[in-house]
């Protein structure tokens, strides 16, 4: 099967891309980066308002030359439906949702400088490094067709609009704060040593997350460290989340019971008082 | 003080939530309405996704209804009978309404639908109310008695079958035309959620003419049945009910609602139904005119959980 969902301008930054599984590739080493996060779990408790975790590492650069490093943040994938809406007559109606599939629930790329900068356009798009280079797919709109002669080609449903689609996922999660290109997040502390924050916003998914660096020298990716970074919730939240799921029927009459009794509570006390 | 909502996975202020409640609890008790048709909008406006503030806020009906129907039974002025068979309806009502809410949502129409529900119902309601409300009140300004309601029984209500007699309500009818009210409320009342007063109590008045005593603590025990249900429905059928949220608004509700049945006693009941029709009819026009604005921004990220 041709995939034929390229549009022809194939240098335009927003192409969108099938997203390819990060694996250091060959020539990248592991020795050269060291990292770690102030926190590898994030512990969602009654009171959480977001949270602040530090990126901090090391180059070992054996001789002087300047590099450059990449933070890439990714939180649990989920899949998104949006929606458009469109003007029939004077009434603004919904479109029929469009399923996005694969794209992180939290996204944060934070660099030492403008990702344009460090690297060229087909690193960082095979790299996943930047908003428009996020992964995300429509496949239940992909329709197979004869185009241009050539049987089974994919193409998707909403083609000429998959651009306008792709940009309001990414301007909609910006705006939650839950998708971040921070071109100069990444701060060197020293000559070798830098830091980068990572801001979680009280709405970030629950799940895992994965903390990539990548060090980068004269364009190319020569160093690469991952960490895990784990957003659960504890105590009372965990309780009533695991309740509510794994015991729908307890939950519900629990709810029912609450809030009938304290109404029964209510009226009671007030009208001794 | 913020605190992080388990279901909603967000963090939200406390006293503003439980201030909400307290408002709307207020009202509640003033006007003896549930309230849900005014929490809904706002919970929704203050960034909860609306499939868990519509499954939420019926602890907040529930409770304040509770309450409410507590305060009525003692002075025995509650249909039990007719409820219950309103109910029956209610409760078949209001699993269809969950189930269709849920198609609705699937297929990203369930805002729309709301707005175009509240915008219909609640203008009618509000609209009629306070056409007939403001009639009242310029006639008794005038030095008139009360306008006689027309009081015509439908005929053919009454010529059904499966008669039964409701002493409280002085009413010897079929029950098709009460479980039939039930269905469409309880299903009504699923699909915007709310608690449905604002439809049972004309309906009760104007199609069944029950003894008006009895309408309201009636209206409130048919409401405090559907409420139970669709709150349960929604809890095991779309994981949807936030038990955190609901404490906080039922906990404001409950207070509210009871300042307000005090508060009530205060003022002339075609006054109250003035207000309460403006009320209603903002609260209509509001979620209406979302449909006539350009958007802000064109694409809108729907729920995905269901």
């Amino acid at each position: 099967m041709v995939a034929a969902s390229l549009p022809p301008e194939v240098t335009a930054p927003a192409t969108p891309v099938p997203y390819i599984e990060t694996q250091p590739a060959a020539g990248v080493s592991a020795d050269l980066l060291s990292t770690d996060l102030t926190q590898n779990r994030i512990e969602v408790s009654s009171s959480f308002q977001g949270a602040k975790v530090i990126l901090y590492g090391a180059v070992f650069q054996p001789e002087d030359q300047p590099s450059d490093v990449v933070v890439i943040i990714r939180g649990p994938q989920a899949s998104m439906r949006l929606i458009r809406k469109v003007k029939a007559g004077a009434v603004w109606l919904n479109s029929r949702p469009v399923v996005f599939e694969g794209a992180p629930g939290y996204y944060m790329a934070a660099s030492s400088q403008p990702l344009d900068r460090i690297t060229d356009f087909s690193h960082r798009r095979l790299l996943g490094l930047g908003l428009d280079y996020i992964a995300m797919d429509t496949s239940r709109e992909n329709k197979v067709v004869t185009r241009y002669g050539v049987k089974d080609v994919v193409v998707n449903g909403i083609e000429d609009d998959y651009l306008d689609w792709r940009r309001a996922v990414i301007r909609l999660k910006s705006k939650a704060g839950l998708y971040n290109d921070n071109p100069l997040g990444v701060r060197f502390v020293d000559k070798n040593l830098f830091r980068a924050e990572v801001t979680l916003p009280s709405e970030a998914p629950i799940g895992d997350y994965t903390a990539e660096v990548w060090l980068f020298r004269d364009g190319q990716p020569v160093g690469y460290s991952e960490k895990k970074l784990t957003v659960e919730k504890v105590g009372f939240e965990r309780f009533v989340y695991t309740v509510a799921h794994r015991h729908a029927w307890l939950y519900g009459l629990a709810c029912v019971f609450m809030s009938m009794g304290m109404g029964a509570l209510a009226s009671r006390l007030f009208r001794r008082g | 003080m913020e605190i992080y909502l388990p279901i909603a996975e967000m963090s939200v202020n406390v006293w503003l939530m439980a201030g909400l409640g307290v408002v709307v609890g207020f009202l509640s008790g003033l006007f003896g309405v549930g309230g849900g048709f005014l929490m809904a909008p706002v919970l929704v406006a203050l960034g909860i996704p609306p499939s868990i503030a519509v499954a939420s806020q019926a602890g907040h009906v529930l409770a304040t209804s509770t309450s409410s129907v507590v305060s009525y039974g003692r002075e025995a002025s509650v249909d039990y009978r007719m409820g219950g068979v309103m109910a029956v309806g209610g409760i078949a009502g209001a699993v269809a309404g969950v189930e269709v809410f849920r198609l609705l949502r699937l297929l990203g129409q369930a805002d729309l639908m709301v707005a175009i529900l509240y915008l219909l119902l609640l203008g009618t309601i509000g609209g009629m109310m306070l056409n007939e409300s403001l009639r009242a009140l310029l006639r008794a300004r005038d030095g008139l008695p009360a306008e006689r309601p027309k009081v015509k029984r439908p005929g053919w209500l009454y010529a059904l079958p499966y008669k039964m007699r409701f002493p409280v309500s002085g009413l010897y009818i079929s029950v098709i035309p009460p479980i039939a009210i039930g269905f469409v409320v309880g299903l009504l009342a699923a699909l915007m959620g709310v608690g449905g007063g604002f439809l049972i109590v004309p309906a009760m008045i104007y199609l069944l003419r029950m003894k008006a005593s009895a309408v309201v603590g009636t209206s409130l025990f048919q409401i405090v049945i559907t409420t139970l249900v669709t709150m349960i429905l929604q809890a095991v059928r779309n994981h949807t009910v936030d038990a955190v949220l609901a404490f906080i608004l039922l906990i404001g509700g409950v207070i509210g609602g009871q300042l307000g049945i005090r508060a009530a006693t205060r003022f002339r009941a075609e006054q109250m139904r003035v207000v309460l029709a403006i009320i209603i009819l903002m609260a209509g026009l509001q979620m209406g005119f979302t449909l006539f604005v350009p958007p802000e921004d064109p694409f809108i990220l729907a729920p995905t959980n269901g």
